[in-house]
């Protein structure tokens, strides 16, 4: 599905990421790990093509996407759940959700998405007349995920889906991204909670200083002495 | 104090000035508040408009009504290639009031050029024509221009609303990042929006033409008085341009009629003031 190889990530003059591969083969669930600032965060805006990529070569489905738009890599099925959510404030519940059918290959099943995310949010569909800005944290969470969910995405990119919300939500969200890895969508899923993300992956990177620094299923992973110490709070 | 006809007369006449402002201030309002571009150049092609109009209608026979037949695709065009060249030369907020001042110059010599700087106007039968309402006499031309405010107000208000590029183009003023990661193309867009906004300035200069005498300096006679209407009305709001105009326009020509006609200005000023003061969010 998603195959980096070797992508040299930038802001400006300084660096971010080096020399990154990875891979999301169909139907999989693989997380990226790894502490604050290590660029998690410029890795998926990177693959969404919102930052440019100075080095290397991002391919989805083999087809090369290292200089594509935006907008070619959501035709291509790609979707987005920002970090700290980014929806449209002053736009409607409903509204926001209607972005997320944008493309032309999901604005016409917008109805039936919609009852779907409704089905899965309803409080979603009863504040669907609501300014997205007036929605609780949770509830934005919830909404991100609609928005994406609309877009029929056959690649998900979930950035920091648990941060900022309550434990109970941030269960909620899990279960959530679970349910949609089910149905057949794969997810590259970035966390900084590596417990929680380690728990569903099928595979797992461990980035820190914008590197690769260890990859692996979560099992091997766990057995790594640092990367317990690390991301899951000393000798547990 | 002045009679009650004659400040009915000075209602009538300042909810249709109000009409002028609306229609001018909604396309100045789209782009300073969907583009961010405050596009004082939009005043220039208002004139042009004008002056095309008095071409087409006064020389070549044209009936006035019909000229935005050729002048809107015409100036949708111009205002496709005005935000090509914005993007192109990536102007920004700040810049844009430089760039579209040196274009609004431009235009304005090329206005002095055809046309010279002697005043002109256009004699037309709609121009003295008017209805009767008890003792008030409604001018049938500016009337048009009140409703063709009204109309495109009110279209574009649906416009955004309710169409998919409405919602893209809101969501790509918000987050054009997130807009684009979801297939909006905000370039484009901004492509589309620019085109619509001239176009509205040609259907202004139209009216322009038929209600006023025209002179190149025109183009700046109207910039204070829109200004204040795009921010009481708020930036982006399709609807707002329209009702703040109209509220500036009354209580112009009432202020005309009770006090003196050169206060008039004083009106629109400080209630544009008054909005900075108090909510500044406002721009």
């Amino acid at each position: 599905m998603l195959e980096a190889d070797g992508l040299h990530v930038g802001y400006g003059d300084a660096p971010a990421l080096w020399d990154i591969s990875l891979t999301v083969g169909d139907g999989e669930l693989v997380a990226v790990v790894g502490p604050n600032g290590a660029g998690k965060t410029t890795l998926i805006n990177a693959i969404a093509r919102l930052l440019p990529i100075r080095r290397g070569r991002l391919r989805l489905d083999g087809v090369d996407v290292t200089r594509a738009t935006p907008q070619e890599v959501c035709q291509r099925g790609v979707a987005i759940i920002p970090e700290g959510r980014r929806l449209f404030g002053g736009m409607t519940v409903e509204e926001n959700l209607e972005i997320g059918c944008y493309r032309r290959a999901a604005r016409r099943a917008r109805s039936e998405s919609l009852d779907r995310v409704y089905a899965v949010f309803p409080i979603l569909r009863e504040r669907h007349r609501q300014l997205a800005g007036s929605l609780s944290g949770g509830q934005q969470q919830m909404l991100a995920i609609g928005r994406a969910l609309m877009a029929r995405p056959r690649l998900l990119l979930v950035d920091e889906p648990s941060l900022g919300l309550a434990p109970a939500v941030v269960d909620q969200v899990f279960e959530v991204v679970q349910a949609i890895h089910r149905d057949g969508v794969s997810i590259l899923l970035i966390e900084q909670n590596a417990a929680k993300a380690l728990e569903i992956a099928g595979r797992a990177y461990v980035l820190e200083g914008g590197r690769v620094v260890s990859e692996g299923r979560p099992g091997e992973l766990l057995t790594q002495s640092h990367i317990r110490e690390a991301y899951l709070g000393g000798g547990a | 104090m002045p009679s009650l006809t004659l400040l009915g007369q000075s209602l009538v006449s300042g909810l249709f000035i109000g009409g002028l402002y609306g229609l001018l201030g909604l396309g100045l309002g789209l782009s300073w508040g969907l583009l961010r571009l405050i596009n004082l150049s939009h005043f220039a092609l208002v004139l042009l408009g004008a002056y095309l109009t008095y071409q087409l209608a006064g020389t070549a026979g044209m009936n006035p009504f019909l000229t935005p037949l050729l002048i809107v695709p015409g100036f949708f065009l111009l205002g496709v290639v005005l935000q090509w060249a914005f993007d192109f030369f990536r102007v920004n907020e700040f810049s844009s009031l430089l760039v579209t001042f040196g274009i609004t110059v431009v235009i304005e010599s090329v206005i002095q050029w055809v046309w010279t700087a002697d005043f002109r106007r256009l004699e037309t039968p709609y121009a003295t024509l008017s209805v009767r309402a008890g003792p008030l006499f409604l001018p049938v031309t500016e009337m048009v221009m009140l409703l063709v405010a009204t109309a495109l107000s009110l279209l574009t208000w649906a416009w955004l609303r309710f169409t998919w590029v409405g919602k893209g183009m809101r969501a790509s003023v918000e987050d054009p990042d997130i807009a684009a990661a979801f297939g909006v193309s905000p370039r484009r867009l901004a492509l589309l929006l620019s085109g619509v906004g001239a176009a509205y300035a040609g259907v202004a200069g139209t009216f322009v033409a038929l209600v006023y005498t025209l002179a190149p300096s025109q183009i700046y006679g109207w910039i204070g008085v829109v200004f204040a209407v795009v921010i009481l009305g708020g930036l982006g709001n399709p609807l707002g341009p329209l009702v703040a105009g109209i509220g500036i326009g009354i209580s112009e020509s009432l202020t005309m009629a009770v006090a003196e006609p050169s206060w008039a200005p004083l009106v629109s000023f400080t209630l544009l003031i008054l909005v900075l003061v108090l909510r500044p969010d406002r721009i």
